[in-house]
């Protein structure tokens, strides 16, 4: 009987603990921790809602500018959608409508991340020294100040 | 009295009291030993069985959210070193997608200048403002750009070294990071190979590149990819036979980086040069 007892005892306090476990586990582990792994399930939904698109791709600019869209495709610019120049859709757009004026960047500097000539880009990829390309093309006056759009369209930029 | 009271102070007379509380003693040590095994086993148990205490059960087949099934994709990557003009139009877009704070990347460019004697890698803000003219102080033979971000392993250390279960891989292959649970102990930061992940100064919790998730589970590319202007950067599933990225990693030569570590990249490269880590 005493012996019993002592079994009794020891049964009574690891049910205690298994309980006490299980209880505090509902507490902290979330709902979908560990459905497809050790990680929380839901996070996968949380992250394909995490914000809209805000890049819309060339496409999404047609419907409103189609005759920059159509230049844009037959020229030497072909690959180069409109948000890289531009800006992201979602600056421009909200919910279908026009919500603010698209940045227009005129400097030399927004061709020169492509075009200007430095160590690094592929030899055959049309690049220039400014002031070496304007000379060749015959320019007077100062370089300072000259900028691509002078005399290229960025929409189709082969002259 | 009774052979319990003996047994609480065996010490007093060892000689006499041994032969008779020999069996009883073995027994109960037996008898504690095997309750801590099991109680110890049931921890275990309860720990370790996933949705033993929490979850309810009902175990969704498929990614939640409408339309779309993460078990029918496998993404995958491609980058075409020989392609890339170093514009840092993906780094741009990234940041604007994502809203990554200044100073920190999920995608960055690397620009490589090479020569026999020597090398130089610089990758100014990034790549974020495209790369200034540089001159070379050795003979250089080549140079390049090469586009970095994570590279989405299958055998991913960050995930391995992760405390909280905060870092995942998706079914769909990609790793991301839940920012409920990331503790911000940058341990993946550390893990990674690759330099992927960062810790937010906002949030104070990992963050790395997606392959925008929220896009891609809607049809769409990742941002780098959408603006990427010479197709350097190609986003593929390996889960369609005719996607061109699968046709290419399949039929043409392509690398991965820091192949050693066997982190099993998803993220390829055609034309890497081995100067690149």
């Amino acid at each position: 009987m005493e012996h019993a007892r002592h079994v009794f005892r020891a049964l009574l306090l690891l049910a205690a603990v298994m309980a006490a476990i299980s209880l505090g586990r509902g507490f902290l582990v979330p709902r979908s921790f560990g459905l497809h792994g050790p990680y929380r399930f839901d996070n996968v939904a949380e992250q394909m809602a995490v914000r809209p698109p805000r890049h819309g791709g060339a496409a999404s600019c047609t419907p409103c500018h189609a005759a920059n869209a159509g230049k844009r495709l037959a020229g030497a610019h072909r690959t180069v959608s409109c948000e890289i120049c531009h800006a992201p859709l979602a600056l421009h757009v909200a919910d279908g409508r026009r919500s603010a004026a698209m940045p227009i960047d005129a400097s030399f500097t927004l061709c020169a991340r492509c075009h200007r000539k430095i160590l690094g880009r592929p030899e055959r990829f049309p690049q220039v020294v400014l002031e070496q390309h304007l000379r060749e093309q015959g320019a007077q006056g100062p370089i300072q100040g000259r900028v691509c759009l002078d005399c290229h369209d960025p929409h189709s930029p082969k002259l | 009295m009774s052979k319990r009271d003996e047994s609480v102070s065996p010490n007093r007379s060892p000689s006499a009291a041994a032969p008779a509380e020999g069996p009883s003693e073995i027994a109960r040590r037996r008898f504690l030993a095997t309750v801590l095994r099991l109680s110890g086993g049931a921890i275990v148990l309860l720990a370790g069985v996933p949705g033993a205490g929490g979850a309810t059960g009902e175990a969704p087949a498929r990614a939640s959210g409408e339309g779309y099934d993460w078990s029918e994709h496998r993404y995958a990557y491609l980058i075409d070193t020989q392609r890339c003009i170093g514009c840092g139009s993906c780094v741009r877009a990234c940041a604007a997608e994502n809203g990554v704070p200044d100073g920190f990347f999920r995608t960055w460019v690397e620009r490589y200048v090479v020569g026999l004697e020597d090398s130089h890698v610089d990758s100014p803000n990034g790549g974020k403002d495209g790369f200034p003219p540089i001159q070379a102080s050795f003979v250089a033979t080549k140079h390049f750009f090469v586009p970095k971000m994570c590279n989405h392993c299958r055998e991913t250390p960050c995930i391995q070294v992760c405390p909280v279960g905060a870092s995942y891989r998706t079914k769909d292959g990609v790793v991301m990071v839940d920012g409920e649970r990331c503790i911000g102990c940058a341990y993946c930061v550390q893990a990674c190979p690759y330099g992927s992940r960062f810790i937010n100064p906002v949030t104070h919790t990992a963050e790395k590149c997606t392959w925008c998730y929220h896009r891609i589970t809607k049809g769409l590319r990742p941002a780098c990819v959408e603006v990427c202007p010479t197709g350097t950067r190609m986003f593929g599933d390996m889960k369609r036979e005719d996607d061109p990225v699968r046709q290419a990693i399949e039929h043409d030569r392509v690398a991965i980086l820091q192949g050693h570590l066997l982190t099993e990249p998803q993220c390829f490269y055609l034309n890497l040069d081995r100067e690149v880590r």
